[in-house]
């Protein structure tokens, strides 16, 4: 046996040092001892500050329910269309294309047309005044800025399908023919060979995916600025306002909300591996 | 020399402050000389096209063509600019990556504050001799000395835009607002940025004494008082507010789609020509109009300064000088160029631009220019921004008002102490 080349350890060392780098330097600016505004001297104000503020937990409960909810129902349109459109039939294959139509929209585009057409004078407000279902454009709920993040969970919703249903439909296309056959032969109906065969077997593959979808939504800047209301903020759009407050002194918490939506996507992570480790204990 | 520079109590002696204090020393055609050939990479605000045609056309191809100076305006504006310098100073020793920025008011405190300037050297452009000096909008940014650390380019006042076929008889004063918005329930805002803080700004004028009693830097009793009276007229006004006052326009674009959407009545620009502009661009319906409060409404000065760090002092001096050219401030005054104000005296340029500005055509729409001068107020310390923006931030999210229905024009009364202790207690320094 040979030596290992030390190759992908270095390439592993590429992309975890920026991280291990940034986090280092986050702790330091908001203890006040680097960045903008830094006295050079170990302060707690800020970490003290953010943590004591209502705000900052408002802002973290607001990007927690809108990721969960996005991911939720993007996640649920995903596999449904994997489990009801499997085979090579023309529908079929036309309903997993359109899944993933919007897969190549950057997803400040997805956010412009949400709030063009979910804007209170928007498209869908003036077709239902046309159609007669509301009086006045006006007379529309507001679903852009607006306290359920109606807009901005629907816009990140319709980015994160494509996507999810991309490694969906590839799972369900790997879940073997000969399985299904041997439960159906065993007597297995077909529901129950979706529900105890085919769906464990995607929902495993899925779920790294959907992971990934949760942190991405939970972070996303773009569409959460253009979408979100001022309160409660989203958190990335809250960090960034700390990070460009005219106060100087305040722009170290922004390191520290950082630090926050960095813990979020960790636990998360945990959480995909806590499952995965449970699964393999199962198996066995 | 590491030990030196390790020890040197100013750890922002870079090499454009010594390199522009050799360039001070020189004629200005040497200064010229050692800007040919070079390029001069512009750290500025690129949201406008109208703005970015006048800087990417016009005065890049006459800098290129005069000077053979090659002008590069990368994005970047007031915080970005600070946060970007502050990484740099971090990062060490070494050119910085911008020779040019666009700044006033806060950013200038907080680069001057962090020493990430580079001067004194704007006294010594030949153009500088035709600034209106005696204008203390020009001399005075934010109260603040430029003290030859920033070098004028442009002034803008502040301005409500209407629709004259929706609001033929517009408020004229604050009260009259405040009137109209209690009458016209969720038809009024301002937005979270700057424009919208400096309405609030404005409010705090008139309900505080005028300017002057915020004049001569901060203070916190003065902004205590000040500050008051601004939320006390806000919780009243906050169910009259679009949206209830729940949310507010992210920036000034969104809150012009609103506008032009008529969803709400009003909008407010910090460029009292805005309006003539966003008309021409399409942005704005034709019976669009700027209004000026009769309490005054802010006026200010922007102006360019030169890194700590600058990789090319000499270019960007000869830059800050062409934009101060009469030529150059005359193009930009132009309505259908940017209608940006000009810094110079123009009664003190030479010939032809004397009589140039002397004729030259306002456009109807805008406001006239001996009103927008009667009613121009200075801008006050920074603090006094800084202050109100971090404040009026905690007021929104204090959930005040957010509950009650658009409709309900006023508050019953018993509810008004409530709000009134929602008004945020202090802010940190």
């Amino acid at each position: 046996m040979h030596r290992r080349s030390p190759l992908p350890l270095l390439l592993a060392a590429l992309v975890a040092l920026p991280v291990l780098f940034g986090v280092a330097y986050a702790a330091l600016a908001v203890l006040g001892l680097t960045g903008a505004g830094a006295t050079g001297k170990l302060d707690w104000t800020r970490a003290t500050a953010l943590l004591t503020d209502r705000t900052t937990w408002r802002s973290v409960s607001w990007s927690l329910y809108v990721a969960t909810v996005s991911t939720a129902i993007a996640t649920a349109a995903a596999a449904a269309v994997a489990l009801l459109f499997p085979r090579q039939m023309r529908t079929d294959r036309i309903a997993r294309s359109l899944a993933t139509l919007p897969l190549p929209v950057p997803h400040l585009v997805a956010a412009a047309t949400a709030l063009m057409v979910l804007g209170q004078s928007g498209l869908l407000a003036r077709l239902l005044f046309f159609a007669g279902v509301i009086s006045e454009p006006g007379a529309m709920p507001p679903l852009v800025y607006d306290r359920a993040g109606v807009a901005l969970i629907v816009a990140l919703a319709w980015k994160e399908l494509p996507f999810l249903a991309v490694v969906g439909i590839a799972m369900r296309a790997g879940v073997s023919r000969d399985l299904e056959d041997a439960a159906r032969t065993l007597g297995a109906t077909p529901a129950y060979v979706a529900r105890r065969v085919v769906w464990p077997l995607l929902w495993r593959g899925l779920l790294p995916a959907v992971i990934a979808t949760f942190i991405f939504a939970f972070g996303s800047f773009e569409s959460a600025v253009l979408l979100a209301p001022v309160d409660p903020a989203p958190l990335p759009v809250l960090t960034m306002e700390r990070f460009a407050d005219p106060s100087l002194a305040r722009r170290g918490e922004a390191y520290g909300l950082a630090l926050i939506a960095l813990v979020v996507g960790a636990f998360a992570v945990a959480v995909h591996e806590w499952t995965r480790a449970r699964w393999g204990a199962l198996v066995k | 020399m590491l030990m030196l520079a390790a020890c040197s109590t100013d750890r922002n002696t870079g090499d454009a402050n010594s390199e522009i204090a050799a360039l001070r020393a020189l004629p200005w055609d040497s200064v010229e000389a050692r800007a040919r050939g070079t390029t001069v990479t512009w750290r500025k605000w690129r949201g406008d096209p109208a703005i970015n045609a006048y800087v990417d056309g016009w005065i890049a191809s006459r800098l290129r063509k005069r000077f053979d100076i090659r002008l590069e305006a990368v994005e970047g504006q007031g915080p970005e600019i600070v946060n970007q310098l502050v990484i740099e100073q971090e990062a060490g020793r070494g050119r910085g990556s911008a020779s040019l920025v666009w700044v006033n008011g806060e950013t200038f405190a907080n680069l001057r504050t962090e020493s990430l300037l580079a001067g004194p050297w704007a006294g010594v452009l030949p153009n500088a001799a035709y600034i209106d000096s005696a204008s203390p909008i020009i001399t005075r940014d934010f109260e603040q000395d430029p003290a030859g650390y920033e070098s004028p380019w442009g002034t803008v006042q502040f301005a409500l835009i209407y629709d004259t076929m929706r609001t033929p008889n517009p408020p004229r004063t604050f009260d009259e607002l405040a009137t109209w918005i209690r009458a016209h329930p969720g038809r009024f805002t301002h937005d979270q940025g700057f424009t919208g803080i400096t309405f609030l700004k404005m409010l705090m004028y008139a309900r505080g004494g005028g300017v002057a009693a915020f004049a001569g830097g901060f203070s916190e009793t003065r902004y205590a008082v000040g500050r008051s009276a601004v939320f006390a007229l806000l919780d009243s006004l906050r169910p009259g507010f679009w949206r209830s006052g729940s949310t507010f326009p992210p920036d000034v674009a969104a809150m012009h789609r609103l506008f032009a959407n008529s969803e709400i009545d009003f909008s407010m620009s910090n460029n009292q020509y805005d309006v003539v502009n966003k008309i021409r661009q399409g942005i704005l319906p034709a019976t669009a109009r700027a209004l000026v409060l009769r309490d005054g409404t802010i006026a200010n000065t922007h102006y360019v300064g030169i890194p700590f760090n600058a990789p090319n002092p000499a270019g960007a001096m000869v830059v800050a000088n062409f934009l101060l050219s009469p030529e150059a401030q005359f193009e930009k005054q132009k309505p259908d160029v940017w209608a940006d104000g000009t810094v110079l005296d123009v009664s003190a340029v030479p010939e032809p631009w004397r009589t140039q500005f002397a004729t030259a055509e306002a456009d109807p729409r805008a406001v006239p220019r001996d009103t927008l001068a009667r009613y121009a107020r200075p801008e006050v310390s920074p603090q006094y921004h800084e202050r109100l923006s971090t404040d009026w931030l905690a007021w929104v999210r204090s959930g005040a008002g957010a509950r009650r229905p658009a409709s309900r024009p006023e508050p019953p009364s018993e509810i008004l102490p409530a709000m009134r202790q929602a008004v945020p207690s202090d802010s940190r320094p």
